[in-house]
């Protein structure tokens, strides 16, 4: 990364820290959400660069959250543990889910991860125990760590801060690595790649572990802060929302989908605080900008950013 | 045995509602090679409309169904002008962008339904028709068998005996051969879809004095014309209605004997399967990519 | 309390519903108003448990601001309910939670389930009181929070002991109910222990979810062992159920927990069918109701307003968020406070305390953990001639102390908490 890039990102990361002591009380929770948000966008943003576009992604940020959830709740495991162990098994049950997924292509992959997450949906919501069915699992412990109160938004932002930025940092790693190039080969040129001997199904699947291990963990994150899991917080209208940051942020780059759930959260809460619009008819306003989006800015927001700063291409891969 | 020839009856009756959403949505992809995820609403489109003319302001029952057919036709032929037309080469925009529908028709019908409890439409026909001891089936439901039934065969005789319906047939096996012939093919989607849409929103006019009308009724019709869709074959419409009798008294049966979420979960691992196995389904065609 | 960090950047309150509908308050100037909130769901599947009891805190409350406010330790105070929407989700009930604490509101009054769970850590730290209408929410660590008028599902027994008596030649029954814990399964397990302390059969017990379109194959799966009795324990979907049970030619008894909309019910089937099925939910112009010993603040008059103003919307909680709203009231006066954690005193410091339908007591520590609801009496309500009418009012107390071991054990084979 350029010296220009990482400084940056460093003021980016201070402006951020600060935030929180500027923000009315009730602001501060959505800070961690969007925290929270950004981690699930980037990682998606990994298993698309595969070029297939999966519907499983805000289940596998479920399957991390019941994960972290139970394991702390029933088994006493501190958020330390859990939380990486939550990563794990939606890691885990990605690798399960390759061999399945990955011999469907296109339409079918992405009915096929919809029908997969669908049903996962359901177990937990048929099996009373041990996932709580509907009602999930509530009273879960937030971490601990000396006298820290993490059940104020501030401390838990910053942990949630730190968290999201490492994993940031070594989703960036990645992508910039050979693997990550392998992939971009993958999703352009699968034939062409093929025929130099890369494993097409391997580095599919591993995008879709590695992308599943960071939004297990971000489910985690999300659910110690609530104090309760449910199965209505990953269903499909979660993952469309996630569709729509990627989409309208643009996904060529890895800070589109940032800007995009960055820009988009901003939009959605001052469309809400200015009171111009009746907060049931929000999502209509989502689904007009989704259309407009794909109708008119096919690049996303980054690709006008692009434009707009007439950067040098050459930085991004 | 009682609930076994009960069950029987239900199964042929959801059968018919599973075989209008899954035709609709087969049509649809097959012709246009687009998803359009926001099917489940055009039914929904079509019960709210006969819930706000029958119910609410009282137009009869048979004057309302063609009217919430034509208007779920017209937001269908809406989207493929303006949606999907422009994004014919990359289906996944076209899907996108039905989603951004999806959203805008669940919140219409939200603010036309208002808040509150599900609607509830009063069936116009209210007898019962009692069959030997033990078997006693609604009017009502029988009608919307009997809508149902009739409907695929006007499909049917419409796409196998009429010069248009074998142009559909034509562009769903193959678009540029067809294009190469002189078909329209602006024309045949709009068709395609203009029927598709139509099916749908029969499909949501019979339903509504059978259920609950919710702005998120649609969540369930899609998933459910997934499962059929993949299961029957994608390209087939003989396979999708096939797909539907079978599912529908395999949900109904296990339902009845057991549970319900157990169904639904029991047929979304099938689709698993079936994508696994054979992701043509059981009698379709690979589509031309 | 001036200008604080809270006030800046903050914008009209995000989600909340402006308290206009239909409520009007003569404020002077320099007017005290107290504020209640409700943070419930008024869209979605819960809206009719959520929204028509901000309806009723309306009425009740201009009634009160009407007749010039209350006097609580010396000052004279408006009431002001404010709502926050959550439509059942349990992210933005702690949205809700922290709007309208930063609101200034006194006490928080919320339906109950997942919602609650997910507010009530917070709620113990901020000291903060809480009003549930599920006692089931209470755990020893909730201290805060209380069920002052509603202590579902126990008071379900009522209708099957009334039942029992009044039909004796009924042996058998099959139960229905949606499958979450918080509603359907804490139901099931009252009327499970309270069919067998009669010596009742269930033969069954199907839990169903939400997204049931066609319920004819659960209704005629249930039917097919032919049971005396048809128990729907609290579903939601009670309209669709009674209607699948008038297809099916049902002759048996029809007992529920609620019986909302009932006008829609009889559109789909018939006065006749609907005749005499049992529950617990009584329309507020009932004659029974109009008595001295009943602890709500003019039933039929706050019945005739509720019809007038919100027409096509009484539900069961449309009296149920009031009467805790009057609770409150009556509590702040006596601790001379509208600080939470004092009115909270003020309750629990009253062995007997107000109840809708007559003094109850303070319950709970024998199954929740905590003495923080309140049973009493409870109607036990049937279907006559079009209109929801008691019969009698039958002790949940009493059947508590005698039959809490079998309420335990079923609730425990369900694997529900009990302590």
């Amino acid at each position: 990364m350029s010296i220009k890039n990482l400084i940056i990102c460093i003021v980016i990361l201070a402006g951020l820290v600060a935030l929180p002591h500027f923000l009315a009380y009730n602001f501060q929770d959505l800070l961690i959400f969007l925290a929270v948000n950004v981690l699930v966008v980037v990682s998606y943003r990994l298993v698309t660069l595969t070029g297939e576009w999966s519907l499983i992604h805000v289940v596998m940020m479920g399957v991390g959250a019941y994960a972290s959830a139970m394991l702390s709740k029933m088994a006493g495991f501190p958020f330390w543990i859990s939380m990486p162990i939550a990563g794990l098994t939606a890691a885990g049950i990605a690798a399960l889910l390759c061999f399945p997924l990955f011999r469907m292509t296109q339409f079918y992959f992405l009915i096929g991860s919809f029908a997969a997450g669908e049903a996962i949906r359901l177990v937990w919501i048929y099996f009373i125990d041990p996932f709580g069915g509907s009602s999930g699992i509530n009273n879960l412990p937030p971490p601990e760590l000396g006298d820290i109160d993490f059940y104020e938004p501030i401390p838990y932002f910053y942990m949630t801060l730190i968290i999201v930025t490492i994993s940031l940092f070594i989703l960036y790693r990645i992508e910039k690595s050979r693997v990550g190039l392998t992939l971009n080969a993958v999703h352009w040129k699968a034939p062409l790649a093929e025929s130099v001997g890369v494993d097409t199904w391997k580095y599919r699947s591993l995008a879709l572990i590695v992308g599943s291990f960071f939004v297990g963990i971000a489910g985690a994150l999300k659910v110690h802060y609530l104090g309760v899991v449910t199965p209505h917080q990953f269903g499909i209208g979660v993952m469309v929302f996630v569709l729509i940051w990627v989409i309208v942020g643009g996904y060529a780059s890895f800070v589109g989908p940032i800007i995009g759930v960055v820009v988009l959260t901003v939009f959605d809460q001052g469309l809400r605080a200015s009171g111009i619009v009746d907060p049931a008819v929000q999502p209509a306003v989502y689904g007009a900008v989704l259309i407009a989006s794909i109708l008119f800015m096919p690049e996303g927001l980054e690709g006008i950013g692009k434009r707009f700063f007439s950067k040098s291409s050459g930085e991004n891969a | 045995m009682e609930l076994f020839l009960q069950s029987i009856v239900n199964s042929l009756i959801q059968g018919g509602f599973f075989a209008l959403w899954a035709v609709g949505l087969v049509l649809i992809f097959g012709v246009m090679g687009v998803v359009n995820f926001a099917h489940g609403e055009l039914v929904m489109v079509g019960a709210y409309t006969v819930w706000l003319l029958h119910a609410q302001n009282d137009v009869p029952f048979l004057i309302a169904i063609p009217v919430a057919i034509i208007i779920a036709m017209m937001i269908g032929l809406v989207m493929e002008r303006f949606l999907f037309r422009p994004n014919r080469t990359d289906p996944l925009a076209g899907l996108i962008c039905s989603i951004g529908v999806l959203f805008i028709l669940q919140v219409i019908a939200h603010e036309v339904g208002g808040t509150g409890p599900a609607k509830q439409v009063a069936p116009p026909f209210n007898q019962i028709v009692e069959i030997g001891e033990s078997l006693r089936i609604p009017m009502q439901r029988l009608f919307s068998l009997g809508v149902a039934i009739a409907s695929l065969g006007v499909l049917w005789f419409f796409l196998t005996k009429t010069k248009l319906g074998w142009a559909l047939r034509a562009v769903a096996l193959d678009r540029e051969a067809s294009a190469l012939q002189g078909i329209n093919i602006n024309r045949i989607s709009m068709i395609a879809i203009g029927v598709g849409a139509a099916m749908a929103g029969l499909a949501g006019a019979l339903m509504a004095p059978l259920q609950n009308i919710t702005p998120h009724m649609g969540h369930n019709v899609i998933i459910t014309a997934f499962i059929v869709t993949i299961v029957g074959g994608v390209g087939s419409l003989s396979g999708a209605v096939a797909a539907a009798f079978i599912y529908a008294a395999f949900h109904t049966f296990v339902t009845a004997y057991f549970n319900g979420t157990v169904a639904t979960i029991c047929g979304l691992l099938i689709m698993v399967v079936v994508l696994i196995i054979k992701p043509t389904g059981i009698m379709g065609v690979k589509v031309s990519e | 309390m001036g200008i604080t960090r809270r006030n800046l950047l903050r914008g009209t309150a995000a989600g909340i519903a402006v308290a206009g509908t239909g409520f009007s308050t003569q404020l002077l100037a320099g007017q005290k108003t107290v504020k209640i909130g409700l943070n419930i769901p008024m869209t979605g599947d819960y809206a009719p448990w959520g929204l028509p009891g901000l309806y009723g805190c309306n009425i009740v409350a201009n009634n009160i601001n009407a007749a010039g406010g209350v006097e609580i330790g010396g000052e004279t105070y408006m009431i002001e309910p404010v709502g926050y929407d959550h439509g059942y989700d349990t992210e933005k009930a702690i949205t809700g939670y922290n709007t309208l604490r930063h609101d200034d509101a006194a006490m928080i009054m919320m339906l109950g389930g997942s919602t609650v769970g997910s507010i009530i850590g917070r709620a113990q730290r901020n000291k903060m009181l809480v009003s549930t209408l599920l006692p089931s929410d209470i755990t020893p660590d909730t201290s805060n929070l209380v069920a002052p008028s509603e202590s579902h599902p126990l008071y379900n027994c009522t209708g099957v002991d009334w039942l029992a008596d009044n039909f004796p030649d009924a042996k058998s029954a099959v139960i229905v109910t949606t499958n979450d814990i918080e509603y359907g399964q804490q139901s099931a397990a009252v009327y499970q222990a309270a069919f067998e302390a009669r010596g009742i059969e269930v033969l069954d017990t199907n839990f169903h979810g939400f997204d049931v379109t066609d319920f004819a194959p659960i209704v005629q799966g249930l039917l097919a062992s032919k049971p005396d009795i048809f128990c729907m324990a609290t579903d939601v979907y009670t309209t669709p159920l009674i209607e699948a049970l008038y297809n099916q030619g049902y002759e048996g008894k029809i007992i529920s927990c609620t019986l909302d909309l009932y006008d829609e019910v009889i559109a789909k089937t018939s006065k006749e069918f609907v005749e005499g099925i049992i529950f617990q939910f009584p329309d507020f112009d009932d004659p029974a109701l109009q008595s001295d010993d009943i602890l709500f603040p003019d039933p039929s008059g706050f019945w005739d307003t509720f019809q007038k103003d919100y027409p096509g919307q009484w539900s069961a909680v449309a009296w149920e968020y009031p009467a805790n709203l009057v609770t409150w009231v009556s509590a702040a006066q006596a601790a001379g406070s509208i600080e939470p954690m004092d009115v909270l005193a003020a309750m629990k410091a009253n062995p007997n305390p107000p109840h809708v339908f007559g003094t109850g007591k303070w319950w709970g520590k024998d199954l929740y953990g905590l003495d923080n609801c309140v049973v009493g009496r409870w109607p036990v309500v049937t279907m006559q001639n079009g209109r929801a009418r008691i019969v009698e009012f039958r002790d949940v107390g009493a059947w508590l102390d005698k039959n809490l071991d079998i309420l335990k054990r079923k609730m425990q084979d369900l694997g529900l908490r009990t302590v």
